[in-house]
């Protein structure tokens, strides 16, 4: 269990906040034009980093919004948040 | 077994713990973020909408709590004002500048009075009281024994409690047992 600085309403447990996954994979402008291999790599293929990983989070019990973390996987210590939108800070890049 | 249909019957206190299931409170949710949207809530409501997570403005007539950046939750007593939300709808809703929805009947209204409220809550929940105990007009949204709620700290050691209709029964024989152990 770790504590998360919403952006929005402050500090709050674990618990409250379900993880949506890596952040910033951006969908392809044209996925008609996409191979079977291409496609598949944008829609399941994810990092599995041991280490400074980029993720999106939702404050699910809480304001319901969305934003963005930075976690040392490692030990799930939260280097810094985001809002959505925002550019990732370049320090932990 | 709580009778959900006929709320006020149910007042149990134990333990400097008073809790007070009560249904009669329209409940509006609110969203927007333009200018028009501020400007229109604030005419009707005669209240400005707090900006600051996790609190709460109040009038004589209305409580409205800071859900999210673009999202309050306005609660009355059902004697005041039944037309409100007709206002509401008619001025906001239907011209655009953002989204008006009557919960009354999806939320419970629970209120807990009393000096041990706040280990009760702590009991069951993750959120960390400290500051809310100490600010009347504190709001949240968290969860209490697994059901997500609405917090309102309405007065000093009195907290208004919104869950879903679903769950109140369960949430509020939860707080009547608990109430035994704090």
């Amino acid at each position: 269990m770790f504590l998360i600085n919403c952006p929005f309403c402050g500090e709050r447990d674990q618990s409250e906040f379900s993880s949506g996954g890596e952040a910033h994979i951006v969908r392809p402008k044209q996925p008609t034009e996409l191979s079977d291999d291409e496609w598949a790599e944008y829609l399941f293929m994810r990092k599995n980093i041991k280490g400074i990983q980029f993720e999106r989070w939702n404050h699910v019990h809480g304001c319901r919004k969305w934003f963005n973390v930075v976690r040392d996987t490692s030990n799930d210590k939260i280097l810094s948040v985001y809002k959505m939108g925002e550019k990732p800070p370049v320090n932990y890049k | 077994m709580l009778d959900i249909l006929h709320p006020n019957i149910s007042n149990i206190n134990k333990n400097n713990i008073d809790i007070n299931l009560s249904e009669e409170k329209i409940k509006i949710n609110i969203r927007g973020k333009n200018k028009e949207f501020f400007t229109k809530v604030g005419k009707i409501l005669s209240i400005i909408l707090p900006s600051e997570s996790n609190t709460s403005s109040s009038n004589e007539n209305y409580d409205v709590l800071w859900l999210s950046p673009d999202e309050w939750m306005v609660y009355f007593d059902e004697n005041k004002n039944s037309n409100i939300f007709d206002q509401l709808y008619k001025d906001i809703s239907s011209l655009k500048f953002g989204s008006i929805t009557d919960i009354s009947s999806q939320l419970i209204c629970i209120n807990i009075k009393g000096e041990n409220i706040f280990e009760l809550l702590s009991s069951g929940s993750p959120f960390n009281f400290e500051k809310f105990k100490n600010n009347v007009g504190s709001s949240t949204q968290t969860i209490v024994n697994h059901i997500d709620v609405i917090l309102h700290h309405k007065s000093k050691n009195n907290v208004n409690l919104f869950v879903r209709r679903s769950f109140s029964e369960h949430l509020y024989e939860w707080l009547v047992d608990s109430s035994n152990f704090v």
